[in-house]
């Protein structure tokens, strides 16, 4: 056991930041052949990189005032990409690696419904094989970045017989290919266009596209769901990024709102939260470097992370009174380095009901942990079991 | 960096672990009115102390293992698991107050008697309304010669009936200082609290005209110290039972049958427990972090031993009072193990500053820090 982080004077620190030196205006491209976007991956991507040096990366990335890779290329960074390392041929990883890894090509994720994201698993989404293509037919939603992505992770039922998890299988689309129509759909903030509709209407995809076989749809999405990445700089309120406790206390120090026993206890709770969580990232990291699969553990710091960014966020909000509900005025001080969207309070307040939404809901987390890691039993699915597309008809649905 | 537990810390932990499981027997206590006495309190001291946990935070050159606050922290977690009935706490905080305050010669002569397990201390620090940080007493201390003399009270002092002798933060000219005085001696006075936690011992001491030994005159610089340790041991014991309490709560939940399932598939306490899982890790993570940063002398070493008393107490009171509510009313009577939890957790909570006052105490840490 050992918490010393990387000191300032590392020589490896100071290798990376005379990198950065020498590149001011790094291109992607720049980055991925450095291997910064993802240290911790092997090579040829990364740089088998232990815990240390990514973190040492990840500082100097911020410290030379650049956006973190996986806020950049979030869905393929944090989700995954990897999966192609595990499950993918050469000519695939050959094909889609570079050029997620270099930003050229954003990513996105097809996997929730209309009919219902939690039960991933119900998807209805089809994709038929016809020679050497599969037909696409269905609808997705909530795609963050769908309009600005080149490829899509697509999970869809290649075979409507199966039990409902073995009927599932996953692609990489192609954003732009005919019968794709992406539609923005306006979120709460009013502030960005976050997500999106995807409408998939006979897109042919060719079958080199399938990602690891028939039916591992169902274990590959979830293995994605769980590798996003050790959000490591900072415990931030958003899904790791925007302001942290550490943030929160400084401002409500310097806007003397500390002196409000109320408001003091408070920030001291999330504080003390903050430094934790901050904690068990590290951990993680640790845990990963040690070739400790990512499992049901990652469910955990998020069901901690994800209430306690809302938490922080709603405190920094009440204390500003009346003045925080007035649109674009920011009373509340940002924290130094702003370049993200999140780092902006007032956003980032109004953005936070999200955070125990995507990526697993708070209640699907829970359910996740206690079954899997405390051995509870199962909550009860009447869909689980026989053909799906039995499930489908409400006359012939199993009777429990 | 590496944030994983090594191979000998794991080994140190198990080893308690199996040593605990094996000894401490509980069952005595679960009869209204029974004391530690019945579950063979000072027995226990004989049985660790040849275990040579007392000497574990003791230098090698007074004879004891020279180990660190990390590696006291596998143990303080399985005790707390076990809620081991022995006066281990009060003998910690006497050896701390004699090595940080001590001289040369009384360490050569005290320490290696504490080792070996001869030599049982306490550290009388709190006062009656509840103070402990000074410099302040309700105990004073006059010179009498070469000789010193102790005259007033201390109160909430553990372990303190169990002790040889007691370490007492006495004032003296304004100034506190530490001074030590045989528990047997005339003129000490020492009374058992009904404590509600009836897994420890809590006493107030009365002096009259008792005679002592100075240790140091001024405890200002020496207590903080002291203070940093005893909250990563009550940290460390509210871990350790923190994870038993979701443990058992999760078993029942899997055997307790209602409505034709175990109770544990109901996502009320199915979530609940998922819940305390997240406290668990939280809190290991404090405890262990609180640990390291005390064994490298960190500059930031009394934050974080303040962080973890502070979280891991109220993690500590929400799990054992959800041990409760997950056995039903089973898990409401004297005769389960519960309400042990359930108290051992008020009382760590309350023990040198309750949550508030060292939440407060952080916000001070951090504001002096930024100015
Ligand atoms: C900002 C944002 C971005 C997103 N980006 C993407 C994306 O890029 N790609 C993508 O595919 N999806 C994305 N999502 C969708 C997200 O994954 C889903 O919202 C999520 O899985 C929940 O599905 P749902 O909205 O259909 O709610 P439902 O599944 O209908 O759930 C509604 C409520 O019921 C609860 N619930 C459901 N089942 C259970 C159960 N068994 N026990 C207890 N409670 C239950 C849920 O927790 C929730 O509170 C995004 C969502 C948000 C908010």
């Amino acid at each position: 056991m050992d918490f010393d982080l990387p000191k300032d004077d590392d020589p490896r620190r100071l290798d990376v930041r005379a990198w950065f030196e020498r590149h001011p205006n790094p291109t992607g491209r720049e980055l991925f052949a450095a291997g910064y976007v993802v240290p911790h991956w092997p090579r040829p991507w990364g740089l088998d990189a232990d815990t240390e040096l990514q973190l040492i990366i990840d500082d100097e990335i911020k410290r030379a005032g650049l956006p973190a890779p996986s806020s950049v290329n979030p869905v393929a960074i944090n989700n995954c990409a990897q999966s192609l390392l595990t499950h993918g041929t050469p000519e695939q990883q050959a094909r889609f690696l570079p050029p997620a890894l270099s930003y050229e090509e954003g990513w996105c994720m097809l996997f929730s419904e209309p009919s219902g994201g939690s039960d991933l698993g119900g998807l209805r989404t089809s994709a038929q094989r016809e020679g050497d293509h599969y037909v696409v037919r269905g609808q997705k939603i909530w795609t963050s970045n769908a309009h600005t992505s080149k490829i899509g992770v697509l999970v869809a039922r290649t075979d409507p017989t199966a039990s409902k998890h073995a009927g599932l299988s996953q692609f990489l689309i192609d954003m732009d290919a005919p019968g794709v129509t992406v539609r923005p759909i306006q979120d709460m903030t009013g502030a960005a266009h976050e997500y999106n509709e995807v409408f998939l209407d006979d897109v042919r995809v060719p079958a080199d596209r399938l990602l690891g076989k028939e039916g591992e749809g169902w274990r590959l999405s979830n293995l994605q769901l769980q590798t996003e990445r050790a959000a490591l700089s900072k415990p931030g309120a958003v899904w790791g990024q925007g302001p942290s406790a550490r943030d929160l206390v400084k401002a409500l120090i310097q806007t003397g709102h500390i002196d409000d026993p109320g408001v003091r206890d408070e920030a001291a709770q999330l504080y003390i939260e903050g430094e934790l969580l901050r904690l068990l990232a590290y951990r993680a990291l640790t845990d990963r470097m040690n070739a400790t699969p990512s499992g049901p553990e990652a469910a955990v710091r998020k069901m901690l992370a994800a209430p306690h960014g809302q938490r922080l966020l709603d405190l920094a909000k009440r204390v500003q009174g009346q003045g925080g509900l007035v649109e674009g005025e920011e009373i509340f001080p940002l924290p130094n380095e702003s370049r993200h969207l999140f780092d902006n309070w007032d956003y980032a307040f109004w953005f936070s009901p999200a955070v125990t939404l995507g990526v697993g809901t708070q209640e699907i987390l829970k359910n996740v942990l206690g079954e899997r890691l405390l051995g509870l039993p199962r909550d009860v699915d009447p869909t689980a079991k026989g053909p799906w597309i039995d499930t489908q008809r409400p006359e012939l649905k199993p009777a429990n | 960096m590496n944030f994983a537990l090594s191979d000998d810390h794991r080994m140190l932990r198990d080893s308690a672990r199996a040593f605990l499981d094996e000894e401490v027997n509980l069952q005595p206590l679960l009869k209204r009115g029974a004391t530690v006495e019945q579950v063979d309190y000072l027995g226990m001291w004989g049985k660790i102390a040849e275990l040579g946990w007392p000497s574990l935070i003791v230098p090698e050159a007074y004879q004891g293992l020279g180990m660190s606050c990390l590696d006291l922290a596998m143990i303080l977690q399985e005790m707390g698991r076990a809620l081991l009935p022995c006066p281990i706490s009060g003998a910690l905080a006497g050896v701390w107050s004699i090595l940080k305050g001590g001289s040369e010669a009384q360490k050569e002569r005290l320490l290696p008697m504490a080792v070996t397990g001869d030599l049982k201390l306490a550290l009388a620090v709190c006062d009656a309304d509840g103070t402990c940080d000074g410099p302040a007493s309700d105990a004073r201390a006059t010179a009498d010669g070469d000789d010193w003399r102790l005259n007033g009270s201390k109160a909430f002092v553990v372990d303190a009936a169990a002790a040889d002798m007691i370490v007492v933060a006495a004032e003296n000219g304004g100034r506190r200082g530490l001074y030590l005085v045989d528990a047997t001696a005339a003129g000490v006075e020492i009374e058992l609290l009904r404590w509600r936690d009836t897994t420890r011992q809590l006493c107030n001491v009365r002096f009259a005209n008792a005679s002592a030994e100075l240790i140091a005159a001024d405890d200002a610089e020496i207590w903080p110290w002291i203070k940093d340790r005893l909250l990563l041991v009550l940290s460390a014991e509210n871990a350790g039972g923190l994870q038993k309490v979701l443990e058992m709560s999760t078993e029942y939940a899997k055997q307790r049958m209602a409505f034709g399932r175990p109770i544990g598939a109901n996502q009320a306490i199915k979530h609940g427990l998922a819940e305390t899982f997240g406290l668990v890790e939280c809190s290991n993570a404090a405890v262990l972090y609180a640990a390291w940063m005390l064994s490298e002398a960190q500059p930031s070493a009394s934050l974080a031993a303040t962080m973890a008393k502070a979280y891991t107490s109220d993690a500590y009171r929400k799990a054992t009072h959800q041990n409760i509510q997950v056995f039903g009313a089973i898990g409401f009577t004297w005769e389960m193990t519960n309400h042990l939890y359930f108290k051992r957790a008020r009382a760590n909570a309350e023990m040198l500053g309750g949550t508030a006052e060292l939440r407060s105490h952080v916000i001070d840490l951090l504001m002096r820090e930024a100015a």
